[in-house]
């Protein structure tokens, strides 16, 4: 059967060819715009999945970190009283302007959390001097023309660009600028009564959904999520509510479509030339799934080699479109998770050329 | 010799069938009863229209007739299911066309030995039994050409070779000689006398080549869906 398959394949090269490309194609869209996909939601939480904290505390309705807001200072000291906790933080982060000495005026995101609580999100350590400030390689062109220290204004504060980051690369557009937590109150004129982020570290073994539940039960006006419900708010946020998520989305399911009518058309029109064939079969006895068998295994050859093809352009493109969109991302699970949607495209592009291959007439080879 | 051991491997009684329906209806097998024995090669002469290919479908399982009865080797088969009915086409009946119907993009060897992948033969006793079919009609410097590299006469041994290879009982051929040039067409003849007598297989041709009946044990002479002739 398999013999058989390939050959009528192979019989007709150029509509092999042209059936893989096609394949290739709709292979390269659905694995290149799931990268996207994917990609777009680690950096949605890139910042809260890098800092060292098991809870976050943030005034109520808080979607994301991009768009805090603030709260009491006080409430890390209140938090400290909570049993379970073994040490409590801030962040401060908002969107503020930075200008260049030469006048050019950029919106970025300044944040800076307590030292300690940092993880990896990059630190200006405690070393350097006050109103210091790191920015990310991708930003670093445009925000200090590559050359560190630099002078600069945030939020009308003077301040110095005191070094290169790498790894956090702007997620919206507006670079990332990392302060001590201290300098980030400043740059943002945060009050010194207010803080914008709380963020809570548990004692070894402390249950996190009970200490946040305690903490609730604290602090009843405001959001407490362990990190990684807040991680996921802040995608489903940036997935659904603005919609850029169900952009990416329908791209990737549009390069499904697209693989689903190429491999139908194609695989189609092969059964279609092929069709006296199996009119010969079904007359000498062949099964109904012995025929069935044939164009699928077809269409799982036409599949496979388009799966190949199109997941060696993958990197490359996402290579090249770095250059623009920092945050795609193709994880090694994407190939597999893409080759079975090619397989399971395959097995339903080919069911109208099933039916047409097990109804032909075998009567018709009669005719001459 | 053949009198002692005389069994009717291929009947029809009464059969009837129409093409299509209502004002178009067209009868092409009008109550046909007959029966074909083991070891004859049987001619089924007539002009165009007159239902030989139409009979030749019915004995092949390819068409189920109106009404009648139809028996291959015994059983009867005009109400069995169509799963059934392809069984006993892959298992009791070998298959020999006007158009040869080989799968181009197979070699002879490969065309031959599907016959008995279909039979679930493992692929080691498969390719050794087409080998021994083709030698057998003198093909054995043809096994790896592709259709497209034999003469039609070589096709049509090809497509014998397969009707045979799995060791069907009966053997039935539509216009075997038709896209062949004399010579080859003879040599076809001759091979399908030879598969019924040697073989003990029952064969029915279908053919306009008059010259055919020397090589038929039996003629049928149809016209209009019925017998109208019958000579041994």
């Amino acid at each position: 059967m398999i013999a058989l398959a390939w050959r009528n394949l192979l019989h007709d090269r150029t509509r092999f060819a042209v059936t893989v490309l096609g394949i290739a194609f709709a292979v390269f869209l659905m694995t290149f715009q799931s990268g996207l996909l994917v990609g777009f939601t680690l950096a949605a939480s890139r910042v809260i999945d890098s800092y060292d904290a098991d809870i976050w505390i943030m005034p109520r309705g808080v979607p994301c970190f991009d768009f805090a807001a603030t709260l009491e200072e006080r409430t890390r000291e209140l938090a400290q009283g909570v049993a379970g906790v073994a040490d409590t933080g801030r962040v401060a982060a908002g969107f503020t302007v930075f200008q260049k000495p030469d006048g050019y005026r950029q919106t970025v995101l300044v944040l800076g959390s307590d030292e300690r609580f940092a993880g990896a999100v990059p630190q200006v350590h405690t070393g350097l001097r006050r109103e210091s400030a790191l920015v990310d390689e991708t930003d670093a062109a445009l925000l200090v023309a590559g050359h560190t220290p630099a002078a600069i204004e945030i939020n009308s504060h003077r301040g110095t660009v005191a070094g290169i980051t790498t790894g956090f690369s702007s997620f919206l557009g507006s670079p990332y600028v990392f302060t001590a937590y201290h300098d980030a109150v400043d740059f943002l004129r945060v009050p010194p009564e207010k803080s914008m982020f709380i963020l809570v570290k548990a004692v070894h073994g402390q249950d996190l959904a009970q200490l946040r539940d305690r903490l609730r039960a604290r602090f009843p006006n405001y959001d407490v999520w362990t990190s990684s419900e807040f991680s996921t708010r802040a995608r489903k946020y940036w997935l659904i509510q603005t919609g850029a998520g169900g952009a990416l989305s329908l791209s990737a399911i549009l390069g499904f479509v697209i693989g689903l009518v190429l491999i139908s058309q194609t695989t189609y029109a092969t059964t279609m030339e092929n069709i006296e064939e199996y009119a010969t079969l079904k007359a000498v006895g062949a099964s109904r799934g012995f025929v069935r068998g044939i164009v699928l295994v077809q269409s799982m050859f036409c599949g496979a080699c388009g799966a190949a093809l199109g997941f060696i352009a993958v990197d490359p493109a996402a290579n090249l479109a770095r250059a623009l969109v920092t945050w795609v991302f193709v994880p090694r699970w994407m190939f597999l998770a893409v080759t079975l949607a090619t397989l399971l495209m395959c097995a339903l592009a080919c069911t109208i050329s099933i039916r047409a291959a097990i109804r032909v007439e075998p009567g018709r080879v009669f005719r001459a | 010799m053949h009198s002692e051991s005389r069994t009717i491997a291929l009947s029809v009684r009464g059969v009837h069938l129409t093409f299509g329906k209502g004002a178009a209806a067209v009868p092409v097998l009008r109550g046909i009863t007959t029966g074909f024995e083991q070891g004859e090669m049987t001619l089924l002469t007539g002009p165009s229209g007159s239902g030989k290919t139409s009979l030749l479908s019915v004995l092949g399982c390819i068409l189920r007739p109106d009404s009648g009865e139809v028996e291959v080797m015994g059983q009867s088969v005009a109400r069995i299911s169509e799963d059934a009915r392809t069984r006993l086409r892959l298992n009791r009946i070998g298959f020999v066309f006007q158009a040869f119907r080989l799968f181009d993009s197979l070699d002879a060897l490969e065309n031959v030995a599907l016959s008995l992948r279909l039979n679930g033969v493992r692929r080691r006793e498969r390719m050794e039994r087409a080998r021994a079919a083709l030698s057998g009609l003198g093909l054995e410097a043809k096994l790896r050409c592709k259709p497209n590299e034999l003469s039609g006469g070589e096709k049509q041994r090809v497509a014998l070779a397969r009707a045979i290879v799995h060791d069907p009982p009966v053997i039935l051929a539509d216009e075997p000689t038709a896209s062949l040039d004399s010579a080859a067409g003879l040599k076809v003849a001759a091979l399908l006398r030879e598969v019924a007598e040697v073989q003990r297989r029952t064969v029915v041709v279908v053919s306009h080549d008059e010259r055919l009946r020397a090589y038929a044990h039996h003629s049928l002479h149809m016209l209009d869906g019925q017998i109208l002739e019958e000579t041994k």
